[in-house]
């Protein structure tokens, strides 16, 4: 990805590789609405104009504050939700399309080929329907698989995410909160799309059955050329698995980088306050210090702060950050950022544990 | 850390779960400890009783499970102690102490918010319900607490309903809701899964606090050992409706005695040590919910299995120095021949 200014995107093409999912100025506003009549009388800007590029057969890492809109990026590109504006363009086979602007009939094509492993793996499931049912439905709707062969391919699946075929007849009450997820996570695979949202998929997992599905997300990949929209908390994770990642604040994307590069040296000041506040696997390290506390309030999308969102709480913040909304430019290298001091502030990386 | 004596002691808990197709013993013997203001963090295995431990306590346990065996000692503010595990579910003394004495927080909050009351109306109702005040100062005290979880905008989100909240404010409300009433014993099950890492740093430094100005003790479930090593006092580790081993934050992570817990460090991903390609894992799958193996029931998976020993009998929880606890024959307890460690 060449710089996020648009002109750029869509003059120079991809040095490695074409990308297989571009987001343009992405906007998903959702209505306010108060008293009787539902008036509305505001607008929650979820996501406010993020742009991003996902090449094909990468993992892109997607991390942010909690209630950055993430959740609702990805879900516009399931087109769950219709976005306010913007693009989402899907290339394939030298052909482009713009999710955005599909009917239902048009979509469903694509619901086979993008697949999300949803957040809330609770909410996500039908409470009425076996783990059967529940994830090898998508089989049956496209016409792929019914009887045994399905019920084959489905216990095939819950074995590579480590769960027994004897889970097949139980409802998600019956799950832990780990089964669960990994329900999800099978039932986004089944149909071997060619890109996955996976949104928190390994957070309910303890560490070891989380390494087993984060190699298997791996070896998925390898086998069938997967691309990856990995959306997550742990930034640990994200560093191992993701060949480029992005910072999310408010709506939009503040910082994109390789991996190793942004965890190494970071060019956002909230980046560097994610960095610095993971915590580390390591009881001796506890006083170690160094975390950066975030001062004052956490941004409402409602009313986002003049200029830069970030800067009530931004440690570097000058006149400038409060009148002019800074934009997210390239540094060079891929690097990409929306800071107006990028080049005069010095960050801190993330501790690096060499054991 | 200033501990004091016992808050709550759990002996030999069962909770199984009779389905048609057979019994889960989903928490199957389960001895710990939680001394008034300390942490204490249960860590283990996806699936191996950590929930239904918590909801035990609380006597929550879904249909159709049912504490089958075991005692879950409270001791109250005047001194006394209840078995809580002998007590009616449904009974009037046993409402009054969920959510005043004790609070949860639930690993999946939509489980346990109404979706068709506003947030606020559900917190203010908690307080309401433990708490001789009225409608405006709950009202006071709920944007209060609000604020304090980092909630932006209290006052209107006072009015939200849950669905148009993100899963981490969700989560953020939860926690609210559970720290209104001052409870003397916090279980917080996944608390800060849902949010970034600033913001978890917020909330487990507000639980922290909390816990300095009032004592409050915390049993903490959670996946993430960076949070453990960070916040624990003390750790137990599960496996399979088991604790394995317990011990001191400290000495747990310089020196895991159990197979099971040095199994599980090994896979933790840090940052720096990628590359590495693949993460460590256990080998092997959790076995049959209706057909553990015998002995211990970690020994199909196990680096160190000792035939003939460990797939003989249950290995006795083996106490060592320093107040540390393992369940394992490396350890002794073995009925032939004992064998050093390595
Ligand atoms: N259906 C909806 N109606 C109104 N507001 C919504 C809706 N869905 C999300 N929001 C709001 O949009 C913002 C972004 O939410 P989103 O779930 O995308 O965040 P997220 O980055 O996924 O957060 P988390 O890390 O906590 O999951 C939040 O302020 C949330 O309250
Ligand atoms: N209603 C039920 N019927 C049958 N089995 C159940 C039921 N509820 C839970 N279980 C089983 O009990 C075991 C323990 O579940 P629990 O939710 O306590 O796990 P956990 O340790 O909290 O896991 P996680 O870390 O994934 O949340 C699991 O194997 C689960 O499948
Ligand atoms: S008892 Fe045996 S099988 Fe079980 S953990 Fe110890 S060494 Fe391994
Ligand atoms: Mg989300
Ligand atoms: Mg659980």
């Amino acid at each position: 990805m060449s710089g996020m200014k648009e002109t750029a995107i869509s003059e120079k093409p991809m040095d490695t590789g074409q990308p297989l999912l571009e987001i343009k100025n992405l906007k998903m506003h959702f209505p306010i609405q108060k008293g009787v009549f539902r008036r509305i009388t505001d607008y929650v800007r979820a996501v406010d104009g993020a742009s991003l590029a996902v090449k094909r057969g990468e993992t892109f890492g997607l991390v942010g504050e909690s209630g950055c809109g993430k959740t609702t990026l990805g879900r516009c590109i399931m087109r769950v939700y219709r976005p306010t504006a913007g693009q989402i363009l899907y290339h394939e086979d030298g052909r482009t399309v713009d999710l955005c602007a599909l009917n239902n009939e048009e979509l469903k094509p694509y619901r086979r080929k993008i697949r999300m492993i949803f957040q809330d793996p609770h909410g996500s499931l039908n409470p009425r329907m076996t783990v059967l049912d529940i994830v090898g439905d998508a089989l049956r709707v496209h016409g792929i698989a019914s009887g045994t062969e399905l019920e084959d391919r489905v216990s095939d699946l819950l074995r590579r995410v480590g769960l027994r075929s004897e889970y097949l007849r139980r409802y998600p009450h019956a799950l832990s909160g780990g089964e669960r997820q990994r329900i999800g996570i099978a039932r986004a695979l089944v149909l071997e799309p060619a890109l996955v949202v996976c949104d928190e998929p390994v957070s309910a997992l303890d560490v070891s059955v989380q390494a087993q599905t984060l190699n298997l997300l791996q070896d998925l990949q390898a086998e069938f050329g997967l691309t990856y929209l990995f959306v997550a908390h742990d930034l640990s994770v994200v560093e191992h698995l993701s060949d480029r990642t992005a910072v999310m604040y408010v709506g939009k994307l503040v910082e994109f980088a390789d991996t190793k590069a942004l965890y190494v040296n970071p060019r956002h000041p909230y980046t560097e306050a994610l960095l610095s506040a993971v915590p580390i696997a390591d009881p001796r390290m506890r006083e170690r210090g160094g975390r950066i506390r975030l001062e004052g309030d956490v941004a409402d999308p409602a009313h986002p702060p003049t200029g830069c969102y970030f800067h009530p709480r931004c440690r570097y913040a000058r006149q400038r950050c409060l009148e002019e909304e800074p934009i997210l430019r390239d540094l060079g290298g891929d690097h990409g950022v929306a800071c107006h001091f990028s080049e005069e502030i010095e960050l801190r990386g993330a501790v690096m544990v060499n054991g | 850390m200033n501990t004091q004596g016992p808050l709550l002691e759990v002996q030999d808990l069962q909770t199984h779960f009779s389905t048609d197709e057979g019994v889960v013993k989903a928490v199957d013997g389960v001895d710990f400890t939680i001394r008034q203001g300390e942490t204490f963090c249960l860590v283990g295995e996806s699936g191996c009783g950590k929930s239904v431990t918590a909801f035990s306590i609380l006597q929550i346990v879904q249909d159709p499970g049912r504490i089958v065996r075991g005692s879950i000692h409270l001791r109250q503010d005047d001194g006394q102690t209840l078995d809580l595990a002998a007590m009616d579910p449904k009974g009037r003394a046993l409402r009054r102490i969920r959510g005043r004495d004790i609070a949860m927080i639930f690993q999946e909050p939509m489980t346990s918010l109404s979706p068709v009351h506003t947030v606020g109306d559900q917190i203010s109702e908690t307080l309401r319900l433990h708490a001789p005040i009225d409608k405006l100062q709950a009202r006071e005290q709920t944007m209060a607490i609000l604020t304090r979880v980092g909630i932006p905008r209290p006052e209107r989100h006072f009015h939200a309903y849950p669905f148009q909240l993100s899963g981490g404010m969700r989560q953020r409300v939860m926690i609210a809701m559970a720290l209104i009433c001052r409870p003397s014993l916090l279980i917080a099950d996944e608390p800060t899964t849902a949010l970034d890492v600033t913001m978890q740093a917020v909330i487990l430094d507000l639980i922290k606090e909390l816990q300095g100005e009032m004592g409050m003790s915390v049993m903490l479930i959670t996946h993430n050992l960076g949070v453990v090593a960070e916040v624990a006092d003390t750790v137990a580790v599960m496996y399979l409706g088991r604790i394995v081993e317990s011990a001191d934050v400290y000495s747990l992570f310089r020196e895991p005695k159990h197979p099971y817990t040095t199994a599980l460090l090994r896979s933790i991903p840090v940052i720096g040590l990628t590359k590495q390609e693949r993460l460590a894992t256990i080998r092997g799958m959790v076995p049959h919910p209706f057909n553990r193996p015998h002995g211990c029931t970690f020994h199909p998976r196990c680096d160190h299995f000792m035939p003939g020993v460990c797939n003989r009998s249950l290995p006795p929880i083996t106490h060592l120095e320093g107040g540390r606890t393992v369940r394992c024959f490396l350890y002794g307890g073995a009925d032939t021949r004992e064998r050093e460690e390595r």
